[in-house]
């Protein structure tokens, strides 16, 4: 089924519990479904998607209230990096965290972050700019013992 | 660490985590099998609805909504014999086997009927739901009988067996041989009616095509 990891790698990040997250995109992908007819062939079914799974997620009243848990602190060193990226990221909040993800992780361009957000492209950028500047800020500790 | 930096191990990261879709894949396909096949289901209520429908409809007019002209032929009766308004009749036999064979009733058909025990008093033509009918007036102990002829023209008879049909105090029967439509009524007595349809029917179908 294409694109179900991407979007449950998304969805993870939005919601409190993967439990959610996974009835996030069986939501997104039965609407999907059902809406079929309304995509239009020749555009980014992969946007499309997404912009289903975040009207779904907004619908549904942004059910984020906690992090998601992450491994014990006695986990492996070359974990370490991944769980502090993740905790970083999660520090964020949502509407950065959002278009980090699919900007920088999926690989949308502003423009189509914006159209699957419904925002302005320039909302985007400006909240794409700040939230780089929050990760890098979180996780300069990291860098300089990295750098050492 | 630049941007690219920055994107690059937020990318790595988050990618190299294992994302196990089975689970998940399985239930989308449940899910869109069910609701498919709840479509279907409504889809398969509502034609067996519909049949059903249309299925008692059917029968309510086969069994239960007398035939056209037998309400048509019951009501002439009711005007021509009962009331006995006056209409000029033959009485001739010649003369209305005649008149029935320019209508296309073989003239060996009026014969036949009479040797059914039933006495030919009189004929005419009428008119039974637009369409032209031999009238015949029998007799049998004193009580009259209407027999409604018309031949069938490219019709395929669908109503080969009596069908008895009960009008008021009139009663009729119905039945089509492969040359003609006959619909007799008599108001005398229930199934007197059909009792005529069945000698009658008996010697019509003996003729030949």
């Amino acid at each position: 089924m294409p694109q179900l990891a991407a979007l449950l790698r998304v969805a993870r990040r939005l919601t409190p519990e993967p439990a959610s997250a996974e009835d996030l995109v069986q939501e997104t992908m039965l609407l999907a479904w059902r809406g079929f007819r309304g995509f239009q062939s020749g555009t980014n079914a992969r946007a499309w998607l997404f912009r289903i799974m975040f009207n779904v997620f907004h619908g549904q009243g942004r059910r984020e209230l906690r992090s998601p848990e992450f491994p014990s602190p006695d986990v492996r060193p070359m974990f370490q990096e991944a769980v502090e990226i993740a905790e970083a990221l999660q520090a964020l909040s949502l509407e950065q965290r959002t278009v980090l993800l699919l900007c920088v992780v999926e690989g949308f361009t502003c423009r189509e972050a914006a159209g699957i957000l419904d925002l302005p492209i320039g909302t985007v950028m400006s909240r794409l700019s700040r939230a780089r500047r929050e990760l890098r800020e979180s996780l300069a500790p990291m860098a300089k013992e990295a750098y050492r | 660490m630049t941007d690219d930096d920055l994107d690059q191990r937020l990318r790595a990261s988050i990618l190299s985590e294992d994302v196990d879709t089975t689970r998940l894949a399985a239930a989308v396909r449940n899910q869109i099998y069910s609701r498919r096949y709840r479509g279907l289901r409504w889809v398969l209520a509502a034609a067996a609805s519909i049949s059903l429908a249309i299925a008692v409809s059917f029968a309510y007019r086969v069994f239960f909504v007398p035939p056209p002209v037998c309400v048509a032929a019951v009501q002439d009766h009711e005007r021509e014999i009962v009331k006995g308004n006056p209409r000029p009749w033959l009485v001739d036999l010649s003369a209305i086997q005649s008149l029935g064979a320019k209508q296309g009733v073989p003239a060996s058909v009026i014969a036949v009927l009479g040797t059914t025990g039933y006495r030919l008093e009189r004929g005419r033509l009428c008119f039974l739901k637009k369409q032209i009918y031999l009238h015949l007036v029998y007799s049998k102990d004193g009580a009259e009988y209407s027999v409604y002829l018309r031949p069938l023209t490219g019709e395929t008879p669908f109503q080969r067996s009596i069908r008895e049909v009960s009008i008021g105090a009139e009663d009729s029967a119905y039945f089509q041989t492969n040359q003609l439509t006959a619909v007799f009524v008599a108001s005398h007595s229930a199934g007197a009616a059909a009792t005529f349809a069945r000698a009658g029917a008996k010697v019509l179908q003996g003729l030949p095509s």
